[in-house]
């Protein structure tokens, strides 16, 4: 049989075995009657789905790497759910057993009640030799790495941060709140990380120039090229991970995320300030991946138990104030925390008046029932602390002998609740709840616009429209996913003053730019101070907004016809697209040919690129680099604006 | 250290004279520079406005010629010998420091803690 039709049978019978699987799963949900996991699942699958088809759609590394951790979060939620599903399922089988066999004896072990757990503030040192920097001087190994929480069933991950030498700690600012925890949780933090370098990924280079660098690389890239390439070799998990088996995942090509390092967190971890705790670092220095971890996580883990939050009994009281034996003061008492608080009626409590008295709950005191009181039905039920040196004993009744029951059975729960979450019951910790999820907007950081347009020297305006036609179907298909490609800010009507606004235009003041001050001065109003390292000329968002300026008609866009097609595809509805358009600087040798952007004439950046392919090495105090893969992998870094190039003199 | 466009840009700089070390049959200075006008600024951790492309220090060699003369880490650099360095390209930047004729570099910096010093000065009178 021949390889291929090999390879498509075998995607045949898996997807047969996918089908039959959902069959499977739907079978269990049913007979469960939880249709709740059954629609997380499914929820899940369709995320799976759209992060593939993104992954396999997008050309930008950033995108690729956030729709790669949308898959590994995806699938780690939907191993969960099935080990959920399955646990259910013996559950419901081990209580039918127990229900036919002898009659088990009353169920009277209480149950702790929950608590909401939070972990923010996640920070982990690194640290860099002097030998790092010195070793590649003009690139920097970049690491993308994010942080996957796990608590019981609920599965987070944190957004994604981009690691190279220049910083100290990887600090996640997200804030992680489970909200059904067991006094015996285990969270595990799980810290993946994908080496980010332009040069290994396969997609963008050409094959001639893929096959040159291949075998022009040095020893060390090479190896670490190798890394990549085989990603069983020091990586436990990949993409597919441990759900290959139930619900098979298509190996879709593109940056991979392996486990760099995990903990698990429990109770005894919890509290209401930064701990630092120990990593297990999986991987070795010859990983692609590899970031050389301090060995620990820094973090606040803080815990509320519903007892602390919540009342947990509430209700009508008479309670002995003051010296008198017979001085009952009727109250509605309510129990909180680790106090009774008693009010003079139940209004009071809603509008937040200061309780006529409040009686501490908590491990030192002491509850118990007192002889029945010649004058009422009901037992006493007599409540002592310790304050100071002095035992202090309050007296309470309730009204009658199911109420006593019910007050003495919550005290009960209380301190149980108190002894399984220890140290959690002795103040309440403060938990900040998490604003909500900025839309996953790609930050371009790294790169300007003019490197997404990826554009062969030898294109002309077909294909220019055909790539613009691609770009519009990706947008909408991460419209679908509900994240608006970045540049999407600069077509709306009123450019908002958000952080999110990457897209503005910086005060292009001294640059060698000939544009006249008029037209500077009608985007003023997109200029912001948050980041950007988008340098656009002003000239091309004129043509395409002709309505918000006036000053259109100064401006002359070099290629007439282009811009009308342009706006035709703008026309018919699409959102817009940004292209600069200039031919390519010929004669500067651009080594990257794939990238070879069309610039808008922006002077300063095409000037100075020629100007640096004629300047000598930068790394004047060291001995000179010979060999042309060294002045070659030199050249590239400088042209690349992606770096910032150090000098040492 | 940001700009408004139509005002002067001012600065509180101090003078540093650095001699530069022989090391083999090179001179140095012991420091590293980062920035320029070909650079992209949002990268530089130093700077206070993202948008500023002039060059600054960003390493200093513990005992080497700029640190025993005064300069800091983060300082941005104006002016080396009397030629600018704030719109310069990084290439440029570096050559002006580097010139084998030369053995004194006279730099004007700026920093942050500077305009302090004077702000708090300016305070109490």
């Amino acid at each position: 049989m021949m390889p291929i039709d090999r390879l498509a049978d075998m995607e045949e019978k898996l997807r047969i075995l996918e089908d039959l699987n959902m069959i499977y799963i739907r079978q269990i949900a049913l007979s469960l009657k939880d249709s709740d996991i059954q629609k997380k699942i499914d929820y899940e699958i369709r995320m799976r789905e759209g992060a593939c088809k993104l992954l396999a759609a997008c050309s930008q590394r950033d995108q690729a790497l956030e729709a790669s951790k949308s898959l590994l979060t995806c699938n780690a939620r939907i191993m969960a759910y099935m080990s959920e599903l399955q646990r259910m399922k013996e559950a419901q089988v081990m209580q039918r057993v127990a229900r036919r066999s002898s009659d088990a004896g009353p169920m009277d072990d209480r149950s702790p009640c929950k608590a909401k757990v939070a972990i923010s503030d996640l920070r982990i040192p690194l640290m860099w030799k002097d030998t790092e920097y010195f070793k590649n001087k003009g690139e920097l190994h970049r690491c993308a790495v994010f942080c996957l929480l796990q608590l019981g069933g609920e599965i987070f991950d944190t957004d994604m941060v981009m690691v190279d030498r220049t910083l100290t700690d990887i600090c996640f600012d997200n804030k992680i709140v489970f909200n059904e925890a067991s006094p015996g949780f285990e969270l595990r933090v799980e810290l993946y990380s994908c080496c980010s370098e332009e040069d290994y990924s396969a997609g963008n280079t050409p094959r001639k120039l893929a096959s040159k660098l291949s075998t022009s690389l040095g020893r060390s890239s090479g190896k670490k090229m190798r890394g990549t390439l085989e990603p069983g070799a020091c990586s436990p998990t990949s993409n597919g991970g441990g759900a290959a088996i139930l619900l098979p995942v298509p190996s879709v090509p593109g940056p991979k995320y392996h486990l760099l390092a995990h903990t698990t967190l429990n109770l005894s971890h919890v509290q209401d300030s930064f701990r630092t705790h120990d990593l297990t670092i999986s991987g070795n220095e010859e990983c692609s991946f590899w970031l050389p971890l301090y060995g620990g996580v820094c973090c606040r883990l803080a815990a509320q138990p519903r007892c602390m939050t919540q009342q947990m009994m509430s209700g009508c009281l008479r309670v002995k104030l003051g010296g008198e034996p017979q001085g009952w003061t009727n109250v509605y008492g309510v129990l909180k925390g680790t106090n009774l608080f008693c009010y003079h009626q139940k209004e009071d409590m809603e509008a937040n008046v200061e309780p006529v008295l409040t009686i501490g709950i908590n491990k030192e005191t002491r509850i118990r029932a007192a002889e029945k009181d010649p004058h009422s039905k009901a037992q006493n039920i007599c409540i002592s602390n310790q304050y100071g040196g002095e035992e202090v004993t309050h007296t309470l009744a309730a009204d009658s002998r199911e109420d006593t029951q019910l007050w003495m059975e919550a005290f009960w729960q209380q301190f149980y609740d108190m002894s399984q979450w220890r140290q959690c019951c002795d103040d309440l910790m403060k938990i900040e709840l998490p604003s909500p999820r900025k839309p996953a907007i790609v930050t371009p950081k790294q790169g300007a616009l003019y490197h997404e347009m990826v554009i062969d020297t030898s294109d002309d305006i077909g294909t220019v429209t055909d790539i613009l036609a691609r770009r519009i179907e990706e947008f909408e298909l991460r419209a679908q996913l509900g994240s608006p490609p970045h540049w999407m800010s600069l077509f709306d009507e009123d450019p908002p003053r958000s952080p999110h606004n990457h897209q503005h235009l910086p005060p292009h003041s001294p640059s060698p730019c000939h544009r006249t001050p008029g037209l500077l001065s009608s985007n003023a109003s997109l200029t912001s101070d948050s980041d950007s390292p988008v340098s656009v000329s002003p000239c091309f968002r004129q043509a395409w907004s002709p309505d918000t300026s006036s000053s259109s008609g100064r401006f002359r866009p070099r290629t007439l016809s282009l811009d009308a097609k342009l706006s035709t595809l703008r026309g018919r509805g699409y959102g817009g697209f940004r292209c600069n358009c200039q031919p390519p600087t010929a004669g500067s040798g651009s080594p990257r040919p794939t990238q070879t952007a069309l610039f808008c004439s922006s002077s300063t950046s095409s000037s100075s690129s020629s100007e640096g392919s004629n300047s000598q090495e930068s790394d004047l105090g060291f001995s000179r680099p010979s060999g042309a893969r060294r002045s070659l992998r030199n050249l590239r870094a400088k042209l690349d604006p992606r770096n910032w190039l150090q000098s040492q003199v | 250290m940001s700009f408004i466009p139509g005002q002067p840009v001012s600065a509180v700089v101090q003078r540093i004279e650095i001699h530069k070390l022989y090391e083999g049959d090179n001179l140095i200075l012991g420091f590293s520079i980062g920035g320029g006008i070909d650079q992209d600024p949002t990268q530089n951790p130093f700077s206070e406005d993202k948008t500023d492309k002039g060059i600054y220090v960003t390493r200093v060699s513990k005992g080497g010629p700029a640190e025993v003369a005064g300069l800091r880490l983060g300082d941005k650099i104006m002016q080396v010998n009397g030629w600018d360095m704030t719109m310069v390209t990084h290439d440029q930047a570096r050559k002006k420091l580097t010139k084998k004729n030369e053995d004194v570099v006279r730099l004007l910096v700026t920093r942050k803690s500077l305009e302090e010093t004077v702000r708090q000065s300016m305070m109490q009178h």
